[in-house]
């Protein structure tokens, strides 16, 4: 094999590539990041703050995101930047009896997976955010909830990666895998060639080519999230919030008559960054790699804000902006290494939760690398649950 | 750096300064998105329409590209700021 250039390259310089790199060189691992466009240009540059527990499966997906937020409580401290990390905690407000419904089912799986939530009627909910319409019909709260700055913990990733010895390529494109001995050894780019022990594909929305590269059949699909953004202004919610119709939309389409709900995948959320802006969204829709706003969309996510917050009506709208969710059929990201594939490593597909499981995808892809022993038993995230399922199709 | 690259804004809705800037393309920034993902030169009120030809020529300058090769910020409606009432009053008319 020729000279290696790290332990391990990382494909892809977004919130899970560089966690990843950040915990291999933790480890005393040399990782080098291959980045086509550049640091936090992909999903995670176009997506919202949210570490919401809440709206995680129950079981494995839920267990998963309350590790990731341990690993968060530290964050700042261990990379030493402000990461606009606030735990405010967080709610899921509901527009109609069904969905509050739905929501107060969720709630039992929730705290019987170990999260504790409370359902709040109108009038307790509006005791916590008084500015949210009292025609809504309740909500789900959720304290340990948390948002955090996604641009700034990926460049804290960076910065200190690079501190440890580690090292980042931007504006390089891998355009294949590099073999030896049926192991992937490396990646060829249009700036070189270059080996390592392992590659990791972290490359999200972007994650099927890559795997493809591998013989791997990996069926993540872009998944649009259009998102707009008002001027900045003083306090107008304490927390975050995504409405209880996302739950409504994922588990019972049957019950939704509003067809352009149904086709947008649209619910209603809302943060307020650092800076004072408010970030409204988000559509969930199919349209390849078409990165539009639309006025359809923009329309749409307008008109149920003013619903759920009346005062939005005077603020302006400064910027929309879509980016790509790494949608994956189950629901679940792919971690891990692959059967027949020794030397590569998926850990793409988290569609909407990248930010709130990074830290943790970070840290458990780091020590299979590292051979240390696993902390949290990834079989459910498994890229071979795919491969099985092909085989016995 | 120089000390006086600390008084000179660039962009001015989001109190952006050249050092700032010349900070951003430090690290690896090297288009009008890098430095803007970077320090936020460029998402204040005014989305860019007075600091982004700035910042295309200070990258151009530190980094050596021609200016005519330096990638833009994606551009994005509203042109100007729109208020959200009247967004919901033409989906509803």
């Amino acid at each position: 094999m020729p000279k290696k250039d790290a332990d391990v390259i990382v494909i892809g310089g977004g919130i899970i590539g560089t966690s990843i790199a950040y915990q291999l060189s933790k480890r005393g691992k040399k990782a080098l990041v291959i980045e086509r466009n550049d640091l936090c240009s992909g999903t995670s540059g176009a997506c919202d703050a949210y570490i919401t527990p809440h709206t995680k499966k129950p079981g494995f997906h839920l267990a998963l995101c309350l590790e990731s937020l341990k690993l968060y409580a530290n964050m700042e401290k261990e990379l030493g930047d402000d990461l606009e990390y606030w735990q405010r905690g967080g709610f899921q407000p509901c527009e109609d009896e069904l969905s509050f419904q739905l929501v107060s089912e969720n709630a039992k799986a929730l705290m019987a997976g170990g999260l504790e939530v409370k359902m709040m009627d109108i009038d307790e909910f509006r005791r916590h955010e008084p500015n949210m319409s009292p025609n809504l019909t309740g909500a789900l709260h959720c304290p340990a909830a948390c948002q955090v700055n996604p641009f700034k913990l990926v460049m804290s990733y960076a910065r200190n990666l690079k501190k440890m010895g580690s090292g980042i390529m931007v504006n390089t494109e891998v355009r294949d895998l590099l073999w030896q001995d049926k192991k992937v050894a490396g990646v060829k780019t249009g700036k070189g060639d270059f080996y390592a022990d392992y590659v990791v594909n972290a490359t999200g929305s972007w994650g099927a080519q890559i795997a493809a590269m591998a013989g791997l059949e990996a069926p993540i699909e872009p998944r649009r999230g259009q998102i707009i953004v008002t001027e900045p202004t003083s306090t107008v919610i304490n927390t975050t919030m995504q409405s209880g119709m996302y739950l409504v939309i994922k588990f019972h389409p049957e019950k939704i008559t509003d067809e352009t709900m149904k086709r947008l995948g649209s619910g209603f959320c809302i943060e307020q960054t650092g800076d004072g802006t408010i970030l409204i969204g988000f559509t969930r829709e199919f349209a390849g790699y078409d990165k539009s706003t639309t006025l359809e969309g923009i329309e749409y996510i307008v008109n149920k804000a003013c619903t759920y917050l009346p005062c939005l009506r005077d603020m302006h709208v400064i910027r929309t902006f879509s980016g790509f969710r790494p949608y994956v059929v189950d629901g679940l990201p792919l971690i891990g290494p692959v059967e027949g594939i020794p030397g590569f490593i998926m850990a793409a597909g988290h569609e909407g939760d990248g930010v709130a499981l990074s830290p943790i995808t970070g840290k458990l892809v780091a020590e299979m690398i590292a051979g240390e022993p696993v902390s949290f038993n990834i079989d459910a995230f498994s890229p071979n649950r795919f491969i099985k399922q092909a085989q016995q199709a | 750096m120089a000390e006086a690259n600390k008084e000179i804004l660039i962009c001015r809705c989001q109190e952006v300064t050249l050092a700032m800037v010349e900070e951003a393309i430090a690290e690896g920034a090297f288009s009008v998105d890098g430095v803007k993902k970077r320090t936020r030169a460029g998402m204040g009120l005014c989305q860019g329409k007075s600091c982004e030809r700035l910042v295309a020529k200070i990258i151009a300058e530190k980094t050596g590209q021609d200016p005519a090769d330096v990638l833009p910020a994606t551009s994005r409606p509203p042109v100007r700021p729109v208020k959200m009432g009247t967004i919901e009053g033409e989906m509803n008319a």
